[in-house]
């Protein structure tokens, strides 16, 4: 990337009020974020996870749907339980973490 | 304010200060962060390429209190009370993205290309349409299928939309039915397939991030447009500039932005998001939380009776006992009868003033001056009914992915 678009990137970044998120943006800090934050945002913005609330078989469920059908890398399996496990535990249909 | 009102909605409320959040976007270390990530589609990034996360104040250029679901791809809906005006200003207008915006939407040299059963297949830049066809401005109402999905439990997956992925702007533009007759219409055509030049969030140039149509009668009609001036000025870039379909009445994404493409089809168009369960709700009533088979999924076609309050705002505190109570509501392929009011909880209703659409296809606009009998919390529910005596209801029909939610809004108000 040319250096001129990071610096671009950075004053609209310098503008916004300082209400910053975390290193992993919205999501909760726990064991799992990490891999969660760069699978999930190589697409799309953390945004859209955090504002789920769903079981672990319907994460497993859409992880399948983005794979076939939304040309989502491959994820190894162990990771992937990693994710799973993070999502179910955080982002469950009580909805413990949703953006507030 | 008092916990009573917060207690109308108090998760939405929680929400929209949490969706400011959002819109500060990621730290400095989380840039850093990201700088030094591999990730998986790294190669995919292009030079000059400003990552989408940290571009908020760009994208949202030229829109104005929008409340930010998500930034990439961008979605981002307008609370109730900023949906007051009867025709909606382009900087409150809703934004709906599956994918990620052309960079380039310049109108010169954009062209719509209209193919498949056709007789004449044809490509036409944006004044040759202008040339060619009758040009009509209409008042349109567009709604995200999935408006109001914020209050499905349990919940459903996607954006998490909570009143406010409505808007009914006037957009300038020529018939569809008007091209599609000049093109030659086969008799076996059945669907339209529509094509945008957005991007896949992947990036991925053979991927299309949705690709949805209509059959082939809806595209006959009357209000559909393919536009090109969004209230008299250009469409907004989030909103399809410079050339989208409006399909009134039927869920927002079938009026495909960024348009350069109408298939004509005789099968069912099978695009991306046509299939699955994706824009489709189960074939019969099922419980909350049920599981539903893919194959038990059908389209979604028209869009319910809805009514929205847009004055006063929730949790409002009015100076008198009188209150000016507006609003619009409208119902997908029908008119609206009637709107009805009530500050009983829904003992008690009352006949809002309603005014014809300015056309079909447009949404109506309800008022009433409502007393309030003595000092206290109320709230003030809208319930409108349709040309077909369709009315909305006070619980969600739940189904699997959140569509369809028209249930009656909710205002609460502390009068003094």
């Amino acid at each position: 990337m040319h250096p001129s678009s990071w610096i671009a990137a950075l004053v609209v970044v310098a503008a916004c009020p300082a209400m910053a998120s975390g290193e992993f943006g919205v999501l909760k800090v726990a064991p799992g974020v990490e891999e969660t934050f760069y699978n999930c945002t190589a697409c799309h913005s953390e945004h859209i996870v955090a504002q789920q609330g769903m079981t672990r078989a319907h994460w497993a469920d859409l992880m399948v749907w983005m794979r076939e059908e939304q040309g989502m890398h491959e994820i190894p399996e162990a990771e992937l339980d990693v994710i799973l496990d993070y999502l179910a535990e955080h982002y469950n249909e009580d909805r413990p973490n949703f953006p507030r | 304010m008092t916990d009573k009102i917060d207690a109308v909605d108090v998760s939405l409320r929680s929400r929209a200060v949490g969706r400011r959040r959002l819109l500060g976007g990621a730290s400095l270390a989380g840039l850093g962060a990201v700088v030094g990530a591999s990730v998986p589609f790294g190669a995919n990034v292009r030079p000059g390429f400003v990552p989408v996360a940290f571009a908020n104040a760009e994208l949202l250029a030229g829109k104005k209190g929008l409340t930010v679901l998500g930034d990439r791809p961008l979605n981002a809906e307008t609370p109730p009370h900023l949906l007051d005006d009867a025709v909606t200003p382009t900087d409150r207008h809703f934004i709906r993205n599956n994918g990620l915006p052309p960079e380039d939407v310049s109108r010169e040299g954009w062209t719509l290309t209209v193919d498949g059963l056709v007789d004449n297949p044809m490509t036409l830049t944006i004044d040759a349409l202008r040339a060619r066809f009758e040009v009509v401005t209409m008042d349109l109402v567009i709604e995200c299928g999935g408006n109001g999905r914020a209050f499905f439990d349990p919940p459903a997956s996607g954006n998490q939309w909570t009143y406010g992925a409505v808007g009914c702007s006037a957009w300038t533009g020529v018939r569809l039915k008007d091209v599609l007759e000049a093109a030659g219409v086969k008799p076996e055509v059945v669907y339209t397939a529509h094509v945008g030049a957005d991007e896949h969030l992947s990036r991925d140039p053979d991927r299309l991030p949705i690709s949805r149509g209509v059959p082939i009668a809806k595209a006959m009609t009357d209000n559909v447009l393919i536009a090109f001036e969004q209230n008299g000025g250009p469409l907004h870039k989030q909103n399809g500039a410079p050339l989208r379909l409006v399909v009134p009445g039927w869920p927002g994404s079938c009026s495909q932005k960024w348009l350069t493409r109408i298939w004509l089809r005789d099968v069912v168009h099978d695009g991306p998001k046509m299939t699955g369960t994706s824009y489709r709700v189960p074939n019969r009533p099922v419980a909350p939380g049920e599981e539903v088979a893919t194959e038990d999924f059908v389209i979604m076609e028209r869009m319910p009776v809805k009514s929205l309050i847009t004055a006063p705002a929730n949790g409002a505190e009015p100076a008198g006992r009188t209150v000016e109570v507006r609003g619009h509501a409208w119902s997908g392929d029908r008119t609206v009868e009637r709107v009805e009011l009530s500050i009983d909880f829904g003992a008690t209703w009352m006949e809002a003033a309603l005014t014809a659409p300015a056309n079909d296809g447009a949404w109506q606009h309800f008022r009433a001056d409502v007393s309030f009998p003595m000092a206290g919390y109320y709230e003030v529910w809208a319930r409108a009914t349709d040309s077909a005596g369709d009315g909305q209801p006070h619980a969600i029909a739940w189904n699997p992915k959140g569509y369809l939610n028209n249930t009656m809004h909710r205002v609460g108000l502390r009068v003094a």
